[in-house]
């Protein structure tokens, strides 16, 4: 199993979430799971083009009230 | 007049004119700040790719700030936020009634092996005009191959000044008739952070025959030996020059207590009230603070007037709005955005960056007598907010 670790994004628009994503993403080893609280609805389309190109795992993704919460794995860093 | 003590620290755009604003109102105002010159940083753009020269974009501190401010040319190395006190590199000790900290951002080379290096041999347009000088010098001799600028990060000052620097190269090389193509390695899944702006972007990218890019490409390490950059799932992308736009970090201040900076450093505040989180004495504004939203001279600007109301007993707050352009040679686009709205459509425009232009010219003057040009900025800023410009966009 490895790290878990929680991004939050909430309230950010521009640069958006995806900024976090990728400070957090640069810290990770396979294995690792990051999980990230978004508001900006454009995070939705934007987080499943990251994971088709990138080929990491997505675990889940959830929308709760006006919370994104996206859960991914960590598997596609050499 | 009660509350007369400020401290500001920092002589960029936020500091220089918090500065003067409030010794308008007769406080008594001492900025610190280790620099003694200030420079417009957008500029480092025309120095690194049209080869002008840095000393029209720069000015001293004190030629910028009211005679009746304090300058202490110095470092701020403490600031104690419960006591209200603060110690500078040379051993000042200064008291205050309010704070403000506009440090700006500090530019990290050490976050990517292989960065630090790059940085000494081709420089970049974000540390200072003196490593974009650097740039200039590589771009101006090459005749052919390719340039890369990579974003590493997007924790960036001015989100499409990487952009903007891959236009102004294309098109200086497609005049002098070379042989170099011009890529950008982005980390999001689109060509701008935000989709919609990406395909103007992006369209506009495609009318060059002499510009690359690839999105999703998220940069590990620099092999300077081999010329190629290496990207985390291992691919490679060989380089003839390379431009790194470094990473960013809070400013190199001790502040007690420490819990009022994020993990990079970043300042926290109340993203609208600009107060550093629990203290209503001390203020953070422009890059050095952790608002979510770009780090932009707007937001420096937007953000000195902000909290020079607030001390005034006004109830003035910050936005998040965003005003960062996007230029090519002869056109531009603004990204427009505020904590509630996400960037609104743009179309390229030769009015727009006409528009840049006066902006440009108006910097300098702007920074020194803030209230007189205050009425221009309101105009423009109202008639373009997010939610008056709307689904149409602009
Ligand atoms: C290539 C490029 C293009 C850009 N284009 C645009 C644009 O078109 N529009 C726009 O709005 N913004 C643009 N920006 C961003 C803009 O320049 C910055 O956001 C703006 O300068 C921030 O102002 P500031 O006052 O927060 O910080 P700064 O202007 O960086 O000033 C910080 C000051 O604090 C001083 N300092 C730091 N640490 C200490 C310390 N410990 N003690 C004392 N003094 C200290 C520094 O010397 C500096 O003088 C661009 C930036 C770049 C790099």
């Amino acid at each position: 199993m490895g790290d878990k670790k929680t991004v939050d994004a909430r309230g950010m628009a521009c640069p958006g979430p995806i900024a976090k994503l990728t400070r957090a993403y640069r810290e990770a080893k396979n294995g690792d799971v990051i999980e990230i609280l978004a508001t900006d609805q454009g995070f939705i389309p934007d987080i499943k083009a990251w994971i088709e190109s990138t080929g990491n795992k997505l675990i889940e993704l959830k929308q709760d009230g006006g919370v994104i919460r996206a859960v991914i794995e960590v598997t596609a860093k050499k | 007049m009660n509350g007369e003590k400020v401290l500001v620290v920092g002589g960029g755009a936020g500091g220089l004119l918090v500065s003067n604003l409030l010794v308008g109102d007769g406080r008594e105002v001492t900025l610190v700040t280790n620099n003694p010159e200030h420079y417009f940083q957008p500029a480092n753009l025309f120095i690194a790719f049209k080869g002008e020269s840095p000393e029209s974009y720069k000015r001293s501190v004190e030629s910028l700030l009211d005679p009746k401010v304090r300058l202490i040319l110095d470092k701020l190395s403490k600031l104690d936020l419960g006591n209200r006190t603060a110690l500078t590199e040379r051993g000042k000790r200064l008291e205050y009634d309010y704070v403000i900290v506009a440090a700006g951002a500090r530019m990290d080379y050490n976050s990517l092996p292989g960065m630090k290096e790059n940085f000494e041999m081709f420089g970049d347009y974000y540390s200072s005009p003196e490593a974009a000088v650097k740039v200039w010098n590589t771009v101006s001799r090459m005749k052919n191959g390719k340039l890369i600028i990579g974003v590493p990060d997007l924790i960036i000052k001015c989100p499409p000044a990487p952009h903007k620097g891959v236009f102004l190269a294309a098109e200086f090389f497609k005049k002098e008739k070379r042989d170099v193509t011009v890529e950008l390695l982005y980390p999001s899944p689109h060509i701008y952070t935000e989709a919609e702006l990406a395909k103007t972007i992006e369209s506009k990218m495609k009318s060059f025959s002499n510009i690359e890019y690839r999105t999703s490409f998220l940069i590990d390490s620099v092999d300077k030996d081999r010329k190629v950059v290496i990207g985390m799932n291992g691919e490679e992308i060989k380089y003839d020059a390379l431009v790194l736009i470094p990473f960013h970090k809070g400013p190199e201040i001790d502040v007690n207590p420490a819990e009022a900076r994020d993990d990079d450093g970043f300042i926290k505040v109340d993203k609208r009230k600009l107060n550093i989180t629990s203290y209503d004495d001390a203020f953070a504004i422009g890059d050095c603070n952790n608002a979510p939203t770009s780090k932009t001279g707007v937001a420096a600007h937007l953000g000195a007037f902000v909290v020079w109301k607030r001390i005034n007993g006004r109830n003035a707050e910050y936005s998040g709005r965003t005003n960062c352009p996007l230029i090519t040679d002869d056109e531009a686009i603004f990204v427009i955005s505020d904590y509630d709205h996400k960037p609104v459509g743009q179309r390229f425009s030769r009015l727009k960056r006409l528009m840049e232009d006066l902006f440009v010219a108006m910097y300098f003057p702007s920074l020194r007598y803030p209230r007189k040009f205050e009425p221009i900025f309101d105009v423009y800023f109202n008639a373009t907010e997010p939610n008056i410009l709307g689904e149409k966009g602009w």
